[in-house]
């Protein structure tokens, strides 16, 4: 019996490794070609690289303004997060301690955008946007992800409110304490879990969008993100394989190193937010 | 006294809510509103003021002069291939991943790599994969497989994109379901083996109706995103061969921003709008009867 177990994990084990270096494989490959130069992208592009160069990285990096790009995602990020948090979790609160028509209103008003796909409403978003000046700037940008942020975050933080005694609010009210300051020294960083869930979510929405970006920042180099780099290097008849994979893999580490520091973190998140959600 | 309370408590909740409402107004419903508007009007971004044209767009859909209802029927399509291949393949690979040996965490993460990429950049790695990389193990194993139109065949283009979508998302539901095995009580399913279970029995009659949630989340999500597939189509056909790979939401947006026909788009959108929907609630109906049954 136990020998048998034995065998059968050992079997397990090489069908999984097989199966998972098969599925890995394309992005171990998208990292194989950003070090090749540009006729052994074409001749041969699934071997190893016969001399590594890393001359598509110095090429890219000056090309697209790297370090100018990064600096972009990262703000467009931060901004988005930080609206997204705080007005939900302002909302949030209310909505769950203050149950009346207008909270009740105001909690079906936030919740229900989440049925509307991005593409009902992109053409007049961007014609609205520019009225308002949103649109062709970094912080604009993330301004609006607050708006397409809060309908889940509220949700999910609303979800959540429930499991906090409201005695813990009232003990607050009694040392004298307004609601707004019991809010954020008293319930506030009792939701850090669900906080974290939230900024798991969004962070790699936000950092990977494309369509969004595309409509408004896509025009100048001072506002691009980084995925909208990579997607001019494809955009053209012949791309240049080496210098897209290049930019690709730019475009992507960060993510990845992150994950690899954070990954049970990441994973917890993503699971939470979906079951909430 | 009391009545300056309940006042201070109403201005309290609106300043608490308002700015939560308002942010969501001006991305999400006003341009929800001016959709709506755009949808019976006829322009092309440059004329100063649409042209009011009442229904004709949405005539024009209907009666096939503009074809959009493929592309709605391409998106179906592509959602029930979508779900049933991330489910399958996840829930397989989960039960695979909750077994206990050496190094499952370094397995499960492998899988959930591609779910942190964007789905642009992931359909561009695809992209040279099928377009370069089938080419060259084709030179080198000489399977014909390897050197079929992979983009290039309105069938094969079907199935690649599928796939492509299914890769990218699959490490989400992996964790998915494998947060909800480990939520299976061991008693339950070592009470199956005492009378005699064997594991694929009990699999079927003890573990898969007790991951009836899990299962629920699972197809309600990639049925959603199934749904909204656009950068991965974009990335790799771009609709392609013919309009054989042309997802409702690329036609909105090749037909807005591509073609300038902002009122025919808006019409589409609408339309899109009410498909997903349509489907979506009629999905979770379904399904949030089958789990009372359970």
């Amino acid at each position: 019996m136990a020998k048998r177990r034995k065998r059968n994990t050992v079997i397990l084990m090489i069908a999984l490794t097989i199966v998972s270096l098969v599925f890995i494989y394309p992005v171990f490959l998208m990292f194989l070609n950003s070090f090749k130069p540009f006729g052994e992208v074409v001749s041969d592009p699934i071997a190893l690289p016969k001399a590594p160069t890393m001359e598509n990285y110095t090429y890219v990096i000056k090309k697209i303004k790297y370090f100018n790009l990064f600096i972009n995602n990262v703000m467009i990020t931060v901004i988005g997060i930080l609206g997204i948090v705080v007005f939900s979790s302002l909302a949030a609160y209310i909505l769950d301690r203050r149950r009346n028509t207008y909270t009740k209103i105001v909690h079906t008003l936030l919740i229900t955008p989440m049925l509307i796909p991005f593409q009902t409403i992109m053409i007049t978003l961007l014609k609205a946007m520019n009225v308002i000046h949103l649109d062709q700037s970094r912080v604009g940008l993330g301004i609006q992800y607050w708006g397409f942020g809060i309908p889940m975050a509220t949700f999910i933080f609303f979800n959540f409110m429930k499991t906090i005694p409201k005695e813990l609010d009232e003990s607050a009210m009694i040392d004298g304490a307004s609601t707004f300051r019991g809010f954020i020294s008293v319930i506030f960083p009792l939701l850090k879990p669900v906080t974290f869930t939230v900024i798991v979510i969004d962070v790699m929405w936000i950092w990977n969008d494309f369509l969004l970006p595309l409509l408004m920042v896509n025009s100048s180099n001072k506002t691009k993100t980084l995925v909208l780099a990579s997607y001019t290097f494809v955009g053209q008849m012949n791309t240049k394989w080496q210098y897209a994979m290049t930019a690709m893999v730019l475009t992507v580490l960060p993510s990845i190193i992150v994950f690899i520091f954070l990954q049970k973190y990441i994973v917890e998140g993503v699971v939470a937010g979906a079951v909430k959600g | 006294m009391r009545s300056n309370r309940k006042k201070r408590e109403y201005i309290e909740n609106f300043l608490f809510t308002i700015p939560a409402v308002i942010l969501v107004c001006i991305v999400m419903y006003i341009p929800f509103v001016m959709s709506g508007y755009y949808s019976l009007t006829e322009w092309n971004g440059i004329a100063k003021e649409p042209l009011f044209i009442g229904l004709k767009n949405f005539r024009e859909i209907f009666t096939g002069k503009v074809e959009f209802l493929s592309s709605l029927w391409f998106t179906v399509r592509y959602t029930l291939l979508f779900v049933i291949m991330s489910n399958v393949i996840a829930l397989a690979l989960a039960v695979a991943l909750t077994k206990k040996f050496p190094l499952v965490n370094v397995y499960r993460s492998l899988f959930f790599i591609p779910y942190i990429m964007s789905m642009t950049i992931v359909g561009f790695i695809w992209k040279f994969i099928f377009t370069s990389g089938f080419k060259s193990l084709f030179s080198l194993t000489g399977w014909g497989f390897w050197n079929f139109s992979w983009l290039g065949d309105p069938k094969l283009a079907f199935i690649s994109v599928t796939l492509v979508g299914v890769w990218q998302s699959l490490g989400f539901y992996i964790v998915l379901y494998i947060a909800g095995l480990q939520a299976v009580p061991q008693e339950v399913l070592e009470a199956a083996t005492v009378d005699g279970a064997s594991g694929v029995q009990s699999f079927f009659r003890v573990t898969l109706p007790l991951l009836g949630p899990s299962m629920t989340t699972c197809i309600f999500m990639s049925l959603t995103n199934g749904l909204k597939v656009f950068d991965i189509i974009l990335a790799l056909t771009k609709g392609g061969p013919g309009t054989s790979t042309y997802s409702a939401t690329l036609q909105i947006y090749n037909d807005a921003f591509t073609k300038n026909m902002y009122g025919l788009g808006s019409a589409e959108a609408m339309l899109y709008f009410f498909a997903v929907l349509v489907i979506t609630q009629v999905v979770l109906r379904v399904m949030s009867r089958k789990e009372v049954d359970l």
